[in-house]
């Protein structure tokens, strides 16, 4: 195996690898705020969009997300009268797939972590004046966001680790050029090397969420 | 003198349950009323409905002559959170803000409100910091604080916002005997100042010490009030004499 091999296929698969940390990027960035959103109108009094709000995290979560992105790309364009206008670009579905079960996934780590949140918090916050905005922004979220960090990091590796599926829907990503050069050169190479890659972005999402976790702990 | 708490009839239940069976009783300034009883014998849920923690079923709550309740009949939302903005809190678990430090939990209210300059906020946290000791540990976060401490800051920030009166609902009760005495010591101080104070306690000995006046609770009823001496030396009702032997024993 001579170094030229290696950078050989190093190139297609580190564009690859752009490819999936664009993905990771688009999707960890709106589906945490979607996720937040979701968690408030779960919480809401309105019953109706608390019970849309329980009904989305319920066939986000329970179906896998493989499933939603063949539905996604290959299914809503087969859909009577609408489908013709519902041809996305593989990547735009991939990335609209991915956000919404994400968000349902965050949503269901912020609701853990207002659940956590001690009723003292909001009687004290009652009793010193302060109005709903106010607890909210001033008092709870801070807390909700801060219990929720651990969990958070976890459902962001995974994240990293399921972009992967992109290779079902026929993207080109990281998994998708180590398969090809494995295929052509029959050689197992490629998959150590896209393995090292993944561990790579993993390890400086790990730290990344270690250092906020000690930038947020309050003691 | 006029009262400037008064409250008549207050009525409360928890489903089935009848926790406040017409409780009567009325607040001077400078008062310091130890409200004494058993667990289960309401005197926490009547500190909560004084500042809408609880609501009630029925009676009537009056706060330096304003109804925030009458008949059972609340004022309207602003005027409920205008009229109990002239009462402080402590509470038994000192509900501290954990993300805040402690200088942000004495000024995070009074800088939301906006009816004073950040300068005078902050002026007046120092000086209260100073009162209660803690002037050094202005910018740690409540975890690294001991019960003591916490409950010190928990005070300071109730009377950052200058309450009319000062409710404590057992703000000794989830300490360790050590770390008792360093509180009754700020408390015993705010009544030397006139604070008004009402204070659920199981602390017999404050009661009998600062308090001018003691309210004995029972089964949702103030089953017998009077001056400390009065009532820990000649109990009247048989319910008082019980309650009395046990907790000295």
């Amino acid at each position: 195996m001579s170094i030229e091999y290696i950078s050989s296929i190093l190139t297609p698969m580190l564009e690859g690898a752009q490819v999936t940390v664009l993905l990771f990027i688009i999707a960890i960035v709106l589906s945490i705020p979607l996720g937040f959103l979701i968690t408030l109108a779960v919480n809401s009094k309105i019953k109706l969009l608390s019970g849309l709000a329980h009904s989305y995290v319920y066939v986000m979560r329970g179906t896998p997300l493989l499933l939603q992105l063949l539905f996604i790309c290959f299914g809503l364009p087969m859909l009577p009268v609408v489908g013709e206008n519902l041809v996305l670009d593989r990547f735009v579905a991939a990335c609209l797939g991915f956000i919404l079960n994400y968000s349902a996934y965050f949503a269901e780590i912020f609701r853990g972590g207002l659940l956590a949140i001690d009723k003292g918090q909001y009687e004290a916050a009652q009793v010193l004046g302060l109005n709903k905005w106010q607890t909210t922004s001033k008092v709870i979220l801070p807390q909700m966001f801060r219990i929720a960090l651990p969990a958070v990091a976890n459902e962001s590796v995974t994240l990293v680790k399921d972009t992967a599926l992109l290779y079902a829907v026929a993207v080109p990503e990281l998994l998708h050029f180590a398969q090809t050069a494995v295929n052509r050169d029959f050689t197992i190479l490629p998959f150590f090397i896209a393995g090292v890659i993944y561990l790579i972005m993993t390890l400086l999402l790990t730290l990344f969420f270690k250092w906020l976790e000690k930038r947020f702990t309050f003691a | 003198m006029m009262a400037i708490l008064e409250v008549t009839d207050l009525k409360k239940s928890f489903g089935e349950l009848e926790v406040l069976k017409k409780i009567t009783f009325s607040v001077n300034k400078n008062d310091v009323i130890a409200v004494l009883g058993a667990s289960g014998s309401g005197k926490s849920t009547m500190l909560r409905s004084l500042v809408h923690l609880e609501t009630i079923d029925g009676g009537t709550i009056r706060v330096s002559g304003n109804d925030l309740v009458k008949d059972g009949m609340y004022s309207k939302p602003q005027d409920i959170k205008r009229i109990t903005s002239n009462m402080g809190m402590v509470f038994q678990q000192f509900n501290l803000f954990p993300h805040l430090t402690v200088k942000e939990n004495l000024e995070l209210a009074p800088r939301m409100h906006k009816r004073e300059s950040v300068q005078q906020i902050e002026q007046r946290s120092k000086e209260l910091l100073d009162k209660i000791g803690l002037s050094n540990r202005a910018s740690a976060y409540p975890g690294t604080l001991s019960g003591g401490q916490k409950q010190r800051v928990a005070i300071a920030r109730a009377l950052m916002l200058n309450p009319e009166i000062l409710l404590f609902d057992e703000p000794t009760s989830s300490l360790d005997p050590e770390l008792t005495a360093e509180v009754l010591q700020v408390m015993k101080k705010l009544a030397e100042d006139q604070m008004t104070m009402i204070v659920v306690t199981h602390e017999i000995g404050f009661a009998k010490e600062v308090a001018n006046k003691v309210v004995f609770m029972d089964g949702g009823e103030i089953v017998e009030s009077g001056h400390p001496t009065e009532l820990f030396q000649n109990p009247k009702h048989e319910r008082t004499k019980a309650f009395l032997q046990r907790s000295l024993d």
